[in-house]
């Protein structure tokens, strides 16, 4: 590294203008219908109320996609299910921006059963009493995840220093 | 800077923390708990791959977006993004967004009393060309109040978002003037430790991209993370 990376800010409460033309509510790379999976949950700051003004983008191998909260803090977001490498669950990397924080967080979100993915690398490194906030789970209906993020206090997300 | 230790301090203190009590809006938000630092070669996801056909020709002239031109000071926004080892970012995609001239933006949520400019949405695109470069068109925006503290303003600024090789490359941040006076007393610029970090996001003014009877040139270099890690100097432009 030559350089010093230039320095964060945050998004701002008024991202949408900037982002909203290339929102996309599902991935990049849909390729079958049948592995197509969504998620959807609330995002929370601290005191349970929800955030109306965050954007959370899924990152995968297979595809992209952002989307941004609604005025109950609610988002939903649609993609292919991701491609699993041998040293890693089933899982979407998660950028998340709002206003109020100065540079994104960065968590994943797993799909599939804690104790099944005993073998993943990432995971290792997460104390057991806070793994459950890195999963998403089933909300009744196929290929339908529930996953809600706390971003302080007690039962706060897991986030990633990469 | 040779060692490791001290790199990690310096990039530590070139960015801001999650959370900078001045910051109100982050004291319930930023995390409390501490991050779980994870190996980079564990998450060496790649960016999305967005072509040209998602850009519109007029998308990085924000003064052609309507049917008659803006309102306030023309400018030409224009730099280099680059990796942290000095090579350009072919093909990365910026978008900006911002207020208009007078210090307002086209948003439901935006109650500042100054007008809305018809002519004006603040919003644009582009991708970076071979050399990474990238310019933009615009207005410069306007200063505007907001709720952090007593008489607390914002200053002229615009928002940029990059998406670079990967994942570890994604930024958003935001671009200053030259000699605003609002700087000194910003909490969101001010939140960046390092001094000279903080600087490098205030734009230069710039005579060989002013163009005569038509514009005045800012320039704005961005460093993305994302080549490899050895120890570093400061960018210059």
């Amino acid at each position: 590294m030559k350089f010093i990376p230039t320095a964060s800010q945050t998004v701002g409460p008024f991202f949408s203008i900037g982002l909203t033309p290339l929102y996309q509510s599902s991935s990049t790379a849909l390729a079958s219908p049948e592995n197509k999976i969504t998620i959807h949950g609330t995002v929370y700051e601290a005191d349970h109320l929800p955030i109306p003004d965050a954007v959370l983008e899924f990152w995968s191998a297979d595809g992209f996609a952002r989307v941004p909260t609604k005025d109950d803090g609610t988002f939903t977001v649609s993609a292919d299910l991701p491609f699993v490498q041998s040293t890693t669950a089933q899982h979407f990397e998660v950028l998340i921006f709002m206003r109020g924080l100065l540079k994104p967080v960065y968590t994943r979100v797993y799909l599939g059963n804690p104790e099944a993915t005993a073998s993943d690398s990432i995971l290792k490194l997460v104390p057991q009493a806070r793994i459950a906030t890195l999963f998403a789970a089933s909300d009744g209906s196929p290929k339908r995840f529930v996953w809600n993020i706390v971003m302080q206090g007690e039962n706060e997300t897991v986030f990633f220093d990469l | 800077m040779t060692n490791s230790a001290e790199y990690r301090r310096v990039l530590l203190a070139s960015q801001p923390p999650h959370l900078h009590p001045p910051y109100v809006s982050g004291r319930k938000r930023a995390p409390s708990k501490p991050l779980i630092l994870i190996p980079n070669s564990l998450a060496t996801v790649n960016g999305p791959v967005f072509g040209h056909e998602m850009i519109q020709p007029g998308d990085s002239d924000l003064t052609r977006q309507h049917s008659s031109e803006p309102l306030g000071e023309r400018i030409i926004v224009s730099g280099k993004v680059l990796d942290d080892d000095g090579h350009p970012v072919r093909g990365a995609l910026l978008e900006i967004w911002q207020a208009n001239a007078a210090g307002r933006y086209k948003h439901k949520n935006d109650n500042h009393a100054a007008p809305l400019d018809p002519n004006f949405s603040g919003c644009g695109r582009v991708l970076t060309d071979n050399d990474g470069r990238y310019s933009f068109v615009t207005v410069k925006p306007g200063a505007y109040p907001w709720k952090n503290h007593d008489n607390a303003w914002r200053p002229a600024h615009i928002h940029f978002s990059l998406f670079g090789a990967g994942l570890i490359s994604r930024l958003i941040t935001q671009m200053y003037f030259p000699g605003d006076p609002l700087l000194a007393f910003d909490p969101i610029f001010n939140s960046i430790p390092d001094e000279s970090a903080r600087l490098r996001l205030i734009s230069a003014f710039d005579w060989p991209t002013t163009k005569p009877q038509h514009a005045l040139g800012y320039r704005f270099d961005i460093i993305l993370r994302g080549g490899n890690s050895t120890p570093m100097e400061s960018y210059r432009p």
